[in-house]
């Protein structure tokens, strides 16, 4: 870019001093001496005020040295020299979208056609229905490309409050289940369950409501309440592999493990292959003494998921369970894998 | 059950004691973990006196080497003598206590470590700690002995190499000092997590008979564990003969440590399935009981910790492993709001099964801000066993900070009582009037330690363990406490010798080791 400019810059007939400047910042940057080019540039767009390409330089140089900030004047006066120096328009508008100005980034992003820094810069602007296909294809460019999957999801959580937020302007089970499961995000209990009673009250075969209320109960440790929470989701829906496997956590946690262990079998039998519903199975066989069939379930949790904290609690039951059934080398095996994911974290 | 039926508060006029933990802005660590409370018959009259740590004075904030003004009268520790009426009076002058080192007080723990038939006094805090010698004429002196530095919590009194002495085990907490204090949480401030500063080692010293303590942390590999230690308890979970020790850890692992034939201990937690909860992971540990709860004849493990945690019970399964098992015994509905301390194992109903009882109260003096739904200041919980499941009790007390809790026999009446430390009040003295009386048995040793510490007694399907040790920062009745009408115990003695004794008519006894 800057040996383009100082091209144009050469071919103009310019003064001995301009060139003698222009010539001494070009040997600056080549040598990496962004702020002695910075001072020579300074001094070019000084002498040649008019001059597009004095202001490019200028602000080419402070974008290399990201004084993005600073940029900006120089490169916006370029453009208003020449407005079709492309280079430029791509420097100012990722410029502008680092200093947080992506509404007036937008504009010199789409001219070059930066597919994954407009897409950000839409998506910063709460333009997200139009950023979503451009970060998709900028994604299909850089697959797994992590600014581009967070702007990504941002957008869609834009859309998606979006449409919350029309719900909840109305009336109804619907939004009052969305206000219930708003308030509950924002750590408000009480209001939270107020919305949901309302929305059972409208609706009371409502799938969803149920198991909020249940979960809201079971994170203050309400294991009763919670349980008939649970109970209630799985009359509206009895296919609910999640209201099956909270169920029966409420009931081990309320001492009652052989309940729970029905639960658990039926949630595996809705949803086969979920390792929580193995290690919690495998805990509820431990505690009702099937010890054999508690070491084969926690075998299958770990199958499953072997590297988590779920792994790590199922390789310590399995130490217990293998002990417990005279299997001291199993014992020391999971042990020695517990201790590989705990050093691991 | 009705409160009528279990405790009453028995509050004497004669127990002025409050505890001053000198609560500032700065959230010094220290301010909400103090209180400890020993129940210990200090002139051998048979009744079982109350001796109360207190805590010290704070300037908010404060320099780094702060007086904390314990001999003035309000910051000081308190021993009250049990009178013959059943009231205390405040004898802690004519017994030499009134004076201490300028340290912030924390624990206590008892024991007889000269065998001369009195108990001797051992107070834990930040700074240093000081062992007195119960010389025998009412009064104590400071040996200058196990003074441990840094800042100690719990500590137990054990004979751990079986020689008839009774040694020492030390929990510190954490490498802070008032210098290094920082202020956590926003928008309001709180007391650190302990994850925000190191652990530091814990410390044994062995009894060498004259008084003399030595620390033998290094060669035993305890002083190559660190730890964040708060709660101690002693009990030989393995039947070898030998006292292993749990150490309640916060905000991490939990310790068991194997007693290796006296010569050694091996940090054996995670093996033996209890150094996590059921779900692997770690937690706020408190305070600890060794006990046996299932009546299996091997000691299980109860520690508290703080709300939505579920205090910890892990049933002894024998073979040296553990199972977490505080949801099946019902413990963890009952507990999971509940934020725990100082915590024991006792048959307070008489029914053959030790119940739970625990000192409560969140840590944070301003918790009701920051969660909603969780209290600073709690009812003591107390868990009636019912053949291994555990049903809270609805003892009617008033909510307080509850923090250590020291249990015995007060009134010599067949039944256990308790003595709850309150940060930053007045203690609560619990009066059991539940159910029909036991016996409590007191082990003389002959060739083993004087307290017999170390020692089982089984009788009726009962195991009791000898401890003065357990729960948090505090000492126990070093009796043990059996429900029935009991006329035979059978008394294992430290290093395995097994002994029958006949036990006569009343609540209390005394079964000397035969020679």
């Amino acid at each position: 870019m800057i040996a383009a400019v100082m091209i144009l810059l050469w071919a103009q007939g310019v003064s001995p001093e301009l060139r003698q400047h222009a010539e001494a910042g070009l040997k600056a940057r080549a040598a990496g001496d962004l702020d002695r080019a910075i001072r020579e540039f300074s001094r070019v767009a000084e002498l040649a005020p008019d001059l597009a390409a004095a202001h490019a330089n200028l602000g080419s140089v402070l974008f290399e040295n990201k004084d993005y900030g600073k940029a900006i004047g120089p490169l916006r006066r370029a453009l208003n020299l020449n407005p079709d120096l492309a280079g430029v328009h791509q420097m100012l508008g990722t410029a502008l979208l680092a200093q947080g100005l992506a509404g007036e980034a937008i504009a010199h992003l789409e001219k070059v056609k930066a597919t994954d820094l407009l897409g950000i810069a839409l998506v910063e602007a709460g333009r997200a229905r139009e950023a979503v296909d451009r970060l998709e294809a900028a994604l299909a460019q850089h697959s797994g490309d992590p600014d581009l999957l967070y702007y990504l999801g941002q957008a869609h959580a834009q859309l998606s409050r979006g449409l919350f937020g029309r719900l909840m302007a109305g009336t109804g089970a619907r939004a009052e289940q969305a206000r219930g499961e708003a308030a509950m995000s924002a750590g408000r209990s009480a209001e939270a369950e107020k919305h949901f009673r309302a929305a059972l009250g409208a609706r009371p075969d409502l799938r969803g409501v149920h198991l909020a209320l249940g979960e809201l109960y079971l994170l203050n440790a309400d294991f009763a309440r919670a349980e008939k929470e649970f109970r209630a989701e799985s009359q509206v829906a009895p296919a609910s592999a999640e209201a099956a496997y909270k169920l029966g956590l409420c009931l081990a946690n309320l001492g009652q493990p052989a309940a729970a262990l029905t639960e658990f079998e039926r949630a595996l039998q809705l949803r086969p292959g979920m390792p929580e519903t193995a290690l919690e199975l495998g805990k509820a066989l431990m505690a009702t003494g099937r010890d054999g069939d508690a070491a084969r379930m926690l075998e299958k949790a770990v199958e499953w998921e072997p590297e988590s904290g779920l792994a790590e609690a199922a390789y310590l039951q399995l130490n217990t369970v293998y002990r417990k059934l005279g299997r001291g080398g199993d014992a020391a095996r999971v042990m020695e894998k517990l201790q590989q994911l705990r050093k691991r974290r | 059950m009705a409160l009528a039926q279990t405790f009453f508060v028995f509050e004497p006029l004669l127990l002025p004691f409050e505890h001053r933990n000198s609560p500032t802005s700065q959230k010094y660590l220290i301010e909400t973990m103090g209180g400890g409370i020993a129940l210990l018959d200090y002139d051998g009259d048979g009744r079982l006196d109350l001796f109360l740590v207190n805590g010290g004075k704070l300037e908010d904030p404060s320099g780094p080497k702060p007086d904390f003004a314990r001999g003035e009268p309000a910051y000081g520790n308190r021993l009250y003598r049990q009178t013959g009426s059943g009231n205390f009076e405040d004898v802690t002058e004519r017994v030499g206590l009134r004076d201490g080192p300028n340290v912030y007080g924390m624990g206590v723990a008892t024991g007889d470590i000269d065998n001369d038939g009195d108990v001797d006094l051992y107070l834990t805090g930040y700074g240093e700690n000081t062992l007195y010698r119960n010389q025998g004429d009412g009064t104590f002196r400071g040996t200058g002995e196990a003074k441990a530095g840094g800042w100690s919590v719990s500590a137990a009194f054990l004979d751990f190499d079986n020689d008839g002495w009774l040694d020492l085990f030390v929990a510190r907490y954490l490498e802070w000092s008032i210098a290094t204090n920082i202020l956590c949480g926003t928008p309001f401030h709180a007391y650190c997590r302990p994850d925000k500063f190191r652990g530091v080692t814990n410390v044994l010293y062995r009894n060498e008979g004259g008084g003399r303590f030595r620390d033998v942390s290094r060669e035993t590999g305890i002083g190559a564990i660190v730890g964040k230690g708060m709660g101690v308890a002693v009990n030989d979970y393995d039947g070898d003969g030998f006292a292993d020790i749990f150490v309640a850890n916060d905000g991490m692992e939990q310790y068991l440590l194997h007693n290796e034939k006296g010569a050694a201990f091996r940090e054996v937690g995670l093996e033996a399935g209890v150094a996590l909860s059921g779900d692997a992971r770690s937690y706020a540990g408190m305070g600890a009981a060794f006990a046996d709860y299932d009546n299996d004849g091997r000691p299980d493990i109860v520690v508290t910790n703080l709300a939505l945690e579920k205090y910890a019970l892990y049933r002894n399964e024998g073979g040296g492993s553990f199972r977490y098992a505080t949801l099946e015994s019902g413990l963890a509905a009952q507990t999971a709001r509940h934020s725990g301390w100082g915590v024991g194992l006792h048959d307070f109903d008489n029914d053959g099964n030790k119940d739970l009882f625990a000192a409560q109260g969140h840590v944070l003096d301003n918790v009701e801000r920051i969660q909603t739904g969780l209290r600073y200041e709690e009812e003591p919980g107390l868990y009636w066993n019912r053949g291994g499941k555990f049903q809270a009790a609805a003892l009617g007390l008033a909510p307080v900070a509850g923090r250590g809790a020291a249990f015995g026999d007060i009134n010599n009446d067949g039944r256990v009582d308790v003595a709850v430390s309150v940060l930053g009040g007045k203690p609560m003295i619990l009066m059991n009037r539940t159910g029909p009386p036991g016996v409590t048995v007191r082990l003389r040793g002959t060739k083993s330690n004087r307290d017999g510490a170390g020692a089982t007694v089984k009788a009726k399907g009962q195991t009791v363990y000898v401890s003065t040790g357990g729960s948090y920062l505090s000492a126990s009745d070093g009796r043990v406490h059996l429900a029935g009408k009991v006329e035979r115990v059978e008394v294992c003695w430290p290093g395995g010798k097994v002994q029958s004794a006949v036990i006569g008519p009343g609540p209390v006894a005394t079964i000397t080791e035969k020679p």
